[in-house]
């Protein structure tokens, strides 16, 4: 065990925040801005989307944060990633989230908090309330990076509250990757992203997300685009107890594109929640979403994903591709796309499947001579490959498929 | 028990609880090529599928032996390890899984660490230029969005790479244009006068004579109603031609009455 038993104060109130507070100040969030996020934590309500129901193992409105430790000794915070040179002199800002606002203060208050709206929002409120790690990022207007920036948040005996923000300046382009890690036994991760672009900046913001056994995951991201910018979301969300992610991309001016690919697949007794939203506020905007999944075990997963076309959005471009694979008897997955359209000349498209794995295709493959737990686990590992050919470089998906693979092995050679 | 050849005998099988296999007898020795010809729903398909295994096709007696080896009551992946191969009428889809990756896969489960990598590729490289296709069907996903031609190309690509000892191809002329079926008897062909070829038995199921233009048969068969109702030299199948179908049901009617 890390946590000493001086500091370590259980349970997510006001106790537990005055005792943050008072180890490493407010950093860049104010205290009282702290508080009211807590009491919103405190008074929300589950939103209905997110609750319980057909015998989920894991009910959010039960959830008990009391024994949850909000900080451990043995923690460092995030390394922030390495900054090429060229970077650096072109003027792009990477800080320790706790230091942006005192070291770029403009920068920070001219970015924090414009893409996420905490006010009715239970976790997001959570996670500002507490938030003691995390990373800035700023790109200046014209800046292309062309290395993957890698944040890694691990998290140990106490729950972690990262913050991301990531502004792209207009016409600037970078490849972000959160990466979610945990030491044993690590209960929580509490976290928000912020992604902005401006006009004609191009993001790909790559979440890989392995967390132990032990972990609950509340994760709330939010993107912003101005006009014809470009954001790729793709999201893995593999390990957990219990993973909550969800993400809204708002497409905010007119050319702007957005890509959010999504897998996730839960084993054991996990229980993956997804909820994407793509919001269309300006006219001749483009989305694709495309989510697979997969359940074996006693997993359970539910997939929420809304497509929203307002009013002005003439010409939108939508479309929502939700795939659910069924690898055992008592794995279970709910998948509820939605479309709202307001607007009159748009295309928007979506479309779900739920089954297992087909006998036609094990005959098939039988047939060949590859026995039938191989076949399984080809035809497993292919189902992802739409989303997974999504992801960025070739070593990320070479790994995610070691990973998927290892989910896939049956218990006796696992 | 250890005559060679793809041996079915006294085969009886059903689906859903009909009986569509009455008793079939039927040898395929090394190197031969066989046809059985039928009209739709006289058992053809279930034949093929009865003795590969599929787990809808209930065998109720009768017996299928290969080189000696009795095939009924394997899982269909051992029937193909023990060297038959099976090709679709309409082959699944395997979406995610390339073409190279399936192929590669198979090749190892049926002769296990027989190629060098360096081997499978000059080998699998040479069957597509046999079969008149370019590199980046590999790539692709099997079967996924492939049109008829592919299709059949792709089992016959299988077939090459696989080097089974028989083999039973279930109406691969079907729904295919004249250069792809060109391409599939040329593909045969040329297996057949390779060294992994030239000792295969196949099986060649069809409903039209056409494919026969392109692979000489040394024996045909007649199947109609769950039975073998007539056996004889490639000259049936020109008979087929004249008669049709009808007119051999009559004969056949005729003899029995």
């Amino acid at each position: 065990m890390s946590v000493s038993s001086e500091t370590a104060v259980g349970g997510l109130g006001r106790a537990a925040l005055e005792a943050l507070l008072a180890r490493q100040g407010e950093g860049s969030i104010d205290a009282a801005t702290r508080f009211d996020a807590l009491a919103r934590f405190e008074e929300l309500p589950v939103r209905s989307a997110l609750r319980g129901g057909r015998n989920w193992k894991h009910d959010l409105e039960k959830l008990d944060l009391s024994g949850v430790a909000t900080f451990d000794d043995a923690r460092a915070s995030a390394p922030l990633p390495a900054l090429p040179p060229a970077a650096a002199s072109a003027g792009v800002t990477i800080e320790r989230f706790s230091l942006a606002r005192n070291r770029h203060r403009d920068a920070f208050e001219r970015r924090f908090g414009r893409a996420v709206d905490t006010r009715d929002d239970k976790f997001a409120s959570l996670a500002l309330a507490f938030a003691d790690d995390g990373v800035f990022i700023d790109v200046p207007p014209g800046v292309i990076l062309e290395q993957p920036l890698v944040i890694d948040y691990v998290a140990g005996a106490a729950a972690l509250f990262p913050y991301t923000l990531v502004a792209l300046g207009a016409g600037s382009k970078a490849s972000v990757f959160e990466r979610l890690r945990t030491l044993d036994g690590a209960p929580l991760f509490c976290g928000i992203a912020e992604l902005l672009l401006d006009e004609r900046a191009e993001l790909t913001y790559t979440i890989d997300q392995r967390a132990g056994q032990t972990t609950r995951l509340l994760m709330t991201r939010r993107a912003t685009l101005g006009a014809d910018a470009q954001l790729h979301v793709a999201c893995a969300e593999l390990g957990g107890l219990h993973a909550v992610s969800r993400l809204r991309a708002t497409a905010l001016g007119p050319g702007g594109r957005v890509e959010t690919v999504a897998l996730f697949f839960s084993g054991g007794s996990q229980h993956v929640d997804i909820e994407t939203e793509t919001v269309h506020a300006a006219g001749n905007t483009q989305s694709a979403t495309i989510v697979r999944s997969a359940g074996t075990g006693r997993g359970q997963g539910r997939y929420l994903g809304n497509i929203k076309i307002l009013a002005q959005a003439h010409g939108a471009d939508a479309s929502l591709r939700d795939d659910a694979l069924l690898l055992s008897k008592g794995a279970h997955i709910d998948s509820v796309p939605a479309l709202e359209i307001a607007a009159n000349d748009v295309r928007a498209f979506h479309g779900a499947t739920i089954g297992a794995i087909s006998e036609e295709e094990l005959f098939y493959a039988q047939t060949r001579g590859i026995a039938r737990a191989d076949a399984e686990r080809m035809i497993a590992l292919g189902f992802f490959e739409p989303a997974l050919s999504r992801f960025p470089t070739e070593a990320l998906r070479a790994e995610l498929r070691v990973v998927l693979e290892a989910k896939l092995a049956p218990p006796s050679s696992a | 028990m250890s005559e060679r050849g793809l041996r079915i005998s006294n085969l009886r099988a059903s689906v859903d609880g009909n009986e569509i296999l009455k008793g079939i007898d039927l040898a395929v020795g090394p190197g031969t090529v066989h046809a059985l010809m039928g009209p739709n729903g006289s058992g053809k398909s279930t034949l093929a599928f009865s003795v590969a295994g599929h787990p809808s096709y209930l065998v109720s007696e009768g017996s299928a032996t290969l080189d000696g080896e009795e095939l009924l009551g394997l899982a269909p992946d051992k029937r193909a390890k023990a060297g038959l191969f099976l090709s679709f009428q309409y082959p699944a889809a395997i979406p995610g899984v390339s073409v190279a990756n399936f192929i590669r896969t198979a090749r190892q489960a049926v002769h296990p660490g027989d190629l060098t990598p360096a081997k499978f590729r000059a080998l699998i490289f040479e069957q597509l230029d046999v079969l008149d296709m370019d590199a980046a069907f590999l790539s692709r996903y099997v079967n996924d969005g492939f049109s008829g031609g592919e299709k059949k190309r792709l089992e016959m690509l299988q077939l090459a790479m696989l080097a089974p000892k028989y083999a039973i191809l279930d109406e691969t002329d079907s729904g295919l244009d004249i250069d792809a079926l060109g391409a599939v008897g040329a593909s045969i062909d040329a297996l057949r006068k390779s060294d992994a070829g030239k000792d295969m038995g196949f099986l060649i199921i069809t409903h039209y004579p056409r494919i026969l233009q392109h692979v000489t048969a040394d024996h045909v068969h007649i199947m109609l109603d769950g039975r073998i109702v007539r056996s004889g030299g490639p000259e049936l199948a020109n008979e087929i031609e004249r008669e049709g179908y009808d007119g051999i049901r009559e004969q056949v009617a005729a003899s029995v009455g």
